[in-house]
């Protein structure tokens, strides 16, 4: 905390603001000096599949089950519509016909650009085709993990009655919109314990939005199309020749003992197709997950000024993760094109 | 499965969202982004070529420019020379015909003083022979015939006595003769002089300082009838 | 021993093999900024090929992950 102020008491006002909050933050959560509030941080519940927003199926697909409207679909529409609106700023930007675009539309610019370049050099001549999923993979991605960072993302949302183990407070009513809180009213002997399975006997908050990107669906989803993608660009570029990646016989005769091992490879490679779908899935999720967990739990156990440096920290891993999946989707594709030459052997 | 979060119907909308957004992003993003990226190349690529192209023309015109004024150099020294070489010439030619005319003119003059000298000296001639007529009038004590004394004085001066060289005898024989004389000589002494003495060329002189008589010179041969070589024999004679 | 608790160690100790995956990664991104400073022409392929060295020890980390939230929400 002292540490800004450390650098002398100069007058910028951004230090002054940081500051300030963290004043509010020490007199919000603590008893400081008797003057604080000393409002007990809540530790939220974690749940791992999307929180469902309606009691009822929202639609019902035939063969396939009940679809029901979680919180984590508000964050996928939210991520698309963020898309949405790049696409339109820049189409109208480019259509303007200037050679650089400035503010948004130049930020995203910028970034393709540096994606653009790093797909040429991976893979040649393919590079126009591959880098629409490049582009399209890495913007979704990012618009998605940088929406969970918002305010209010993850902490605005319905009390759930009989569900978590906090009470309700009402802070006031709009009509007949009630604004109600949750409250740990416990003594600091249980602070910080998870309600036991089962003793559910207070109330919990389900968000109205989740970063899309912490719900597994969304991830599989990526994955799947992303690796089914690499083998339609497999087949493309080499045809049927595609398949002898898999069901290599081609030395199974002519060298004894390596041809045996060949062909043992390319099953391999098999395998390997469908690992690349969970680890690309579980990759996005673990992290998005994390990382939300982790502002969950540091926020509960310091409340004050800590977060903020694992919000940037976050900030940073949601880009890194966005481009590390569409990165790893050109890679695999470029691989697919350019057949037996370079294969990396993913055995993970 | 359901502990994870995985269900189908999710998945399915999951999928289709992405394609949706896939074709969203490749057509108005990727699209304009890709041309604008291509365009703004191209356009990179195209002002490297001209500075290139405008490199080398300035490399070429500075190689000419270099070539013009070597070009120039050479000529103006061409034409230097030449013209040295002209006003040289010139200037000999100038020189020469100043020469010659520097040269004619002396002539002329020196011709002209001769002529002038011997005029004058032809005029003093009848003065002197009065002035010795008088001067023996007085020495003798009579007066000798006016006309014999005349013809004496101008034998005295010329050695010519009745159109006869009488100063020399001898054969003379020669290209050019030439004639020296006390007083200038008259021409029908000249004639008998170039009688007397045969010779192509006659040049006919005159010195005072012989006082009289003649000295004829024909090729390498001198005779000396002056009365100054008479009076200079005479005084060796009587030391 | 409670069966929660034992969940509880056992998410725990399955989170242990993201130490692997630690030591991977900074072997990698070590060994990226050395060839990086030997050869800086090269830091844009130096760059993807680290990336996806750091993705594939991380997919190991990412397992520990996933057994660890099976253990604490499927089990």
């Amino acid at each position: 905390m002292s540490e800004n102020v450390q650098g002398g008491w100069r007058f910028g006002t951004a230090r002054w603001i940081v500051l300030a909050a963290i004043i509010l933050g020490l007199f919000l959560f603590t008893g400081f000096f008797g003057v604080g509030l000393g409002i007990k941080p809540i530790m939220p519940e974690v749940f791992l599949p999307g929180e469902k927003l309606s009691e009822e199926p929202l639609f019902i697909i035939p063969f396939v089950g009940p679809f029901y409207y979680t919180n984590t679909m508000t964050g996928l529409l939210l991520a698309d519509l963020v898309v949405l609106l790049i696409a339109f700023g820049v189409s109208r930007a480019v259509k303007s016909g200037k050679m650089a675009l400035s503010g948004m539309s130049g930020a995203v610019e910028a970034l393709l650009e540096a994606l653009y370049g790093i797909t040429e050099g991976t893979a040649g001549k393919w590079t126009k085709p591959i880098f629409s999923w490049f582009a399209a993979i890495t913007l979704l991605v990012l618009a998605s993990n940088w929406l969970g960072l918002i305010p209010g993302a993850e902490t605005i949302g319905l009390i759930h009655e009989g569900h978590g183990d906090y009470a309700v407070k009402d802070l006031f009513s709009i009509g007949s919109l009630k604004v109600q809180t949750i409250w740990d009213e416990t003594d600091a002997a249980h602070e910080g314990e998870v309600a036991a399975e089962g003793e559910h006997h207070g109330a919990a908050v389900i968000p109205f939005h989740r970063p899309v990107s912490t719900d597994l669906n969304f991830t599989f989803a990526l994955a799947i199309v992303a690796v089914v993608m690499i083998q339609v660009f497999g087949f493309r570029s080499q045809g049927m020749a595609y398949l002898t990646k898999f069901w290599n016989t081609k030395t199974l005769f002519s060298k004894p003992i390596f041809g045996v091992i060949d062909f043992g490879v390319g099953l391999l490679e098999l395998v390997s197709e469908f690992s690349k779908i969970l680890s690309f899935a579980f990759r996005l999720f673990g992290n998005m997950f994390a990382g939300a967990v982790l502002l969950f739990v540091i926020g509960s156990l310091v409340p004050v000024f800590a977060q903020s440096m694992f919000y940037l920290l976050e900030f940073f891993v949601g880009l890194i993760q966005a481009v590390v999946f569409g990165m790893l989707t050109m890679v695999f594709m470029s691989q697919a094109t350019q057949g037996h030459g370079e294969q990396h052997d993913e055995a993970h | 499965m359901e502990a994870l979060g995985l269900n189908l119907p999710f998945l399915l909308v999951q999928i289709v969202n992405l394609i949706i957004v896939y074709t969203v992003v490749a057509k108005w993003i990727v699209g304009p982004i890709v041309g604008l990226l291509e365009k703004r190349r191209e356009k990179i690529a195209q002002g490297m070529e001209d500075a290139r192209v405008a490199a080398e023309a300035r490399a070429n015109a500075e190689k000419e420019a270099a070539r013009i004024i070597a070009d120039a150099q050479a000529e103006a020294s061409k034409v230097v020379r030449e013209a040295t070489e002209r006003a040289e010439s010139a200037g000999k030619d100038v020189k020469a015909a100043a020469d010659a005319e520097a040269a004619k003119a002396r002539d002329a003059a020196l011709a002209e003083a001769e002529l002038e000298r011997n005029r004058i000296l032809g005029d003093l001639r009848g003065q002197v022979a009065a002035l010795a007529m008088a001067a023996a009038n007085k020495l003798v004590g009579e007066a000798l015939d006016e006309k014999k004394q005349r013809a004496l004085i101008d034998e005295f001066f010329s050695g010519v006595k009745a159109g006869k060289v009488i100063v020399v005898d001898g054969d003379f024989k020669g290209d050019a003769a030439e004639v020296t004389s006390a007083l200038p000589l008259t021409s029908e002494e000249q004639e008998a002089v170039k009688k007397t003495v045969s010779a192509k060329d006659f040049s006919f002189k005159v010195n005072p300082s012989i006082l009289g008589g003649l000295v004829i010179k024909v090729g390498d041969k001198v005779l000396d009838g002056s009365v100054a070589g008479k009076l200079e024999g005479l005084r060796q004679t009587l030391k | 021993m409670e069966a929660a608790a034992a969940k509880l160690i056992g998410a725990g100790l399955a989170m242990i093999g993201a130490i692997g995956a630690g030591a991977g990664i900074g072997i990698v991104t070590g060994g990226a900024v050395q060839a990086m400073a030997r050869n800086p022409e090269m830091t844009g392929t130096i760059q993807t090929n680290m990336i996806l060295g750091i993705a594939f020890a991380e997919a190991v980390a990412i397992y520990c992950l996933v057994v660890s939230l099976l253990i604490l929400f499927v089990f």
